[in-house]
């Protein structure tokens, strides 16, 4: 980290600019020592070099306002505190600064038709070029009644933005695939915003419930310096930080492989960070990159306080990741929480008494009503 | 043995026809085994009820059980496509239309075949190769096999070393809907197989007993001892 920073630094100062700090900036309490430092951690959350640390900072401080809409429909919230509460608040209102927040219902100062305004001039005069974030799922029962904003269903306000936009933002698992309020029985009929509006051209999902600030910020600095989006997975997730499975960075790792597992709440092996896998730990189904960036600025995440992940960044995940503390998903047609392989066994031990009860027939019709005789004038009147 | 229960049956007009190919034995027996081995793993893999103390660098155990899952689901993996395509390549009782019915003669034995099942037949209908019921019940079998094969590389996929030709398989994820319902699939799968053998050996020894053709002896040897008539019988298949 030293190091890096260092070589930042040397490069900056090199050019001259430590003079063309932004007063703004400065006044906000963001230091050029802090910033840079925010560049460095931003370069290690997408995987970059530590040297391109300095081509962020410039790109930055160069780069032109994009426009952002967020969007809100059957949410909590929960990712505008993510995103508001970013682990360095002060820089991250710098990325806020840098970028034209036109439309956020939880922050905007403006309010009623004022602030619908704002979001349909926003849509017609930067048609095509402004971001859409998009938190919360997408009610589709009763014509879109669960959630309507200004007289416009959630459905028609998403198809109107996000199909306008450059790029859409699904930010947290419920506008990633639908989350809490599509899981089964879904009674509003949630969607996510890829489903609501098919055909979107740029759609990046960032599910976890919260989305990491860390990754929300990481993906707006990799549009500003790129100018582009960064690669995703199958599930339109970005690479950088949906890549790797959280298994696979795990700190209890090793626990796992030499067989050292929690066996109880609170137990020796729960005291001495035993591998939570039977505790019904979703790691190994679940991608994210909580393990290496963490959360609360990078104080601790689930796993590392002793908590098994419960996968809130996969599709489905009330439905499928439940009961958070079993290893396998419900069986369909079963009492909850019935273990498939007691159902296994029974189904193995049911085939194995009634071949059973099969042979002890066999035996007793040949030995008692059959003679073979019998038998043989059957064979010939088929 | 075989020769010898032939010899000794009443007539002892039996022929002996060599019914089970190499390939189709070697097949059957790795099959066997390496469920065996990818069973026993697998149920550690699924409820870890070794627990070791000390030092985790000490142990290995849940690592160790997962590479010699992954080395049998290799060796199942191929010789299960060995058989797929040996069904094609092989002799009359190795190919598809033993396990797929698709002629009335097939349709009958397997009612047939049924009826002696459920005791409304005194011997089943002669068989030289499989039975019609049987063979549609392989054709199941192959079927969830498959599936297995299937749930076991999107599991794998994600863990493969990056570069590895095996991430390929991530595409197999959705189709089984997400990782976690896979690997439902893969527990009940396994539940399925283990079932279908107690049945198999069951039904092997019972066909060698009231048969007597040496069915359980020629999955080892490849020959069958049959009467003419059944012989003469399946050429009109």
């Amino acid at each position: 980290m030293r190091l890096k920073e260092s070589a930042v630094r040397a490069k900056l100062t090199a050019k001259g600019r430590e003079d063309s700090w932004p007063a703004g900036w400065a006044e906000l309490g963001v230091s050029r020592r802090s910033f840079l430092k925010f560049c460095a951690s931003m370069a290690a959350i997408l995987s970059m070099p530590p040297a391109v640390a300095a081509k962020l900072a410039e790109s930055i401080e160069k780069a032109e306002k994009p426009t952002l809409v967020w969007l809100e429909f059957q949410d909590c919230a929960g990712n505008t505190e993510s995103f508001l509460r970013a682990s360095r608040p002060t820089v991250a209102q710098i990325i806020l600064d840098k970028i034209s927040v036109n439309y956020h219902e939880t922050i905007m100062a403006a309010a009623g038709q004022q602030a619908e305004d704002a979001l349909a001039k926003t849509v017609k005069n930067h048609a095509g070029k402004y971001i859409a974030a998009v938190e919360g799922s997408i009610p589709t029962g009763a014509d879109g009644a669960y959630c309507a904003i200004g007289g416009k269903s959630a459905l028609q306000v998403a198809r109107e933005v996000c199909g306008n936009a450059a790029a859409t933002i699904a930010i947290g698992t419920c506008a990633a695939f639908g989350g809490l309020p599509a899981a089964s029985p879904n009674p509003t009929g949630a969607v996510a915003v890829g489903d609501a509006v098919p055909g979107l051209k740029t759609l990046i999902n960032l599910p976890a419930c919260p989305a990491n600030a860390e990754n929300i910020t990481a993906l707006l600095v990799y549009y500003m310096t790129m100018k582009q989006w960064p690669p995703l997975d199958q599930y339109r997730r970005p690479l950088f930080a949906y890549g790797k499975l959280i298994h696979d960075n795990c700190e209890r790792r090793a626990h796992f492989d030499a067989g050292q597992y929690v066996e109880n709440w609170g137990d020796d092996g729960h005291r001495h960070g035993y591998c939570l896998y039977k505790m019904g730990c979703k790691g190994p189904v679940t991608f994210q990159n909580c393990p290496v960036i963490r959360w609360n600025e990078g104080t601790n995440w689930p796993i590392g306080c002793g908590h098994p992940c419960v996968g809130c960044a996969e599709p489905n995940f009330w439905d499928k990741m439940t009961p958070f503390y079993r290893h396998l998903e419900n069986i369909p047609g079963f009492a909850v929480g019935t273990d498939v392989d007691k159902v296994g066994l029974g189904l193995t031990a049911a085939v194995g008494a009634t071949f059973a009860a099969h042979g002890v027939i066999e035996i007793a019709r040949r030995k008692l009503g059959h003679g073979p005789d019998q038998g043989e004038e059957g064979r010939k009147g088929e | 043995m075989s020769a010898a229960l032939a010899a000794s049956l009443p007539g002892s007009k039996r022929i002996r026809v060599y019914v089970w190919e190499l390939p189709v034995r070697i097949a059957h027996w790795l099959i066997f085994f390496s469920i065996m081995v990818l069973a026993a793993t697998g149920f550690y893999i699924g409820h870890p009820f070794i627990s070791v103390s000390g030092m985790a660098r000490d142990h290995f155990v849940m690592g160790t059980v997962k590479v010699v899952h992954f080395y049998a689901a290799i060796v199942f993996t191929l010789a299960v496509l060995s058989r797929l395509w040996w069904m094609l390549m092989g002799n009359r009782y190795a190919r598809w239309s033993q396990f797929i019915p698709v002629s009335a003669a097939r349709w009958r034995d397997l009612r047939e075949t049924a009826k002696f099942y459920v005791f409304a037949r005194r011997d089943p209908p002669p068989t030289v190769g499989h039975s019609a019921l049987a063979g549609a019940f392989y054709a199941v079998i192959y079927g969830i096999c498959l599936v297995m094969i299937g749930t076991g590389l999107a599991m794998y996929s994600p863990m493969a070393p990056l570069g590895s030709p095996m991430r390929w398989f991530s595409f197999l994820i959705p189709i089984f809907g997400g990782l976690p319902t896979a690997r439902l699939i893969h527990h009940i799968g396994m539940w399925l197989l283990l079932a279908f053998m107690v049945h198999h050996v069951y039904s092997a020894i019972l066909y060698s007993a009231v048969q007597r053709t040496g069915t359980v002896e020629s999955m080892v040897s490849g020959n069958k001892f049959v009467e003419p008539e059944a012989l003469a019988e399946e050429g009109d298949d």
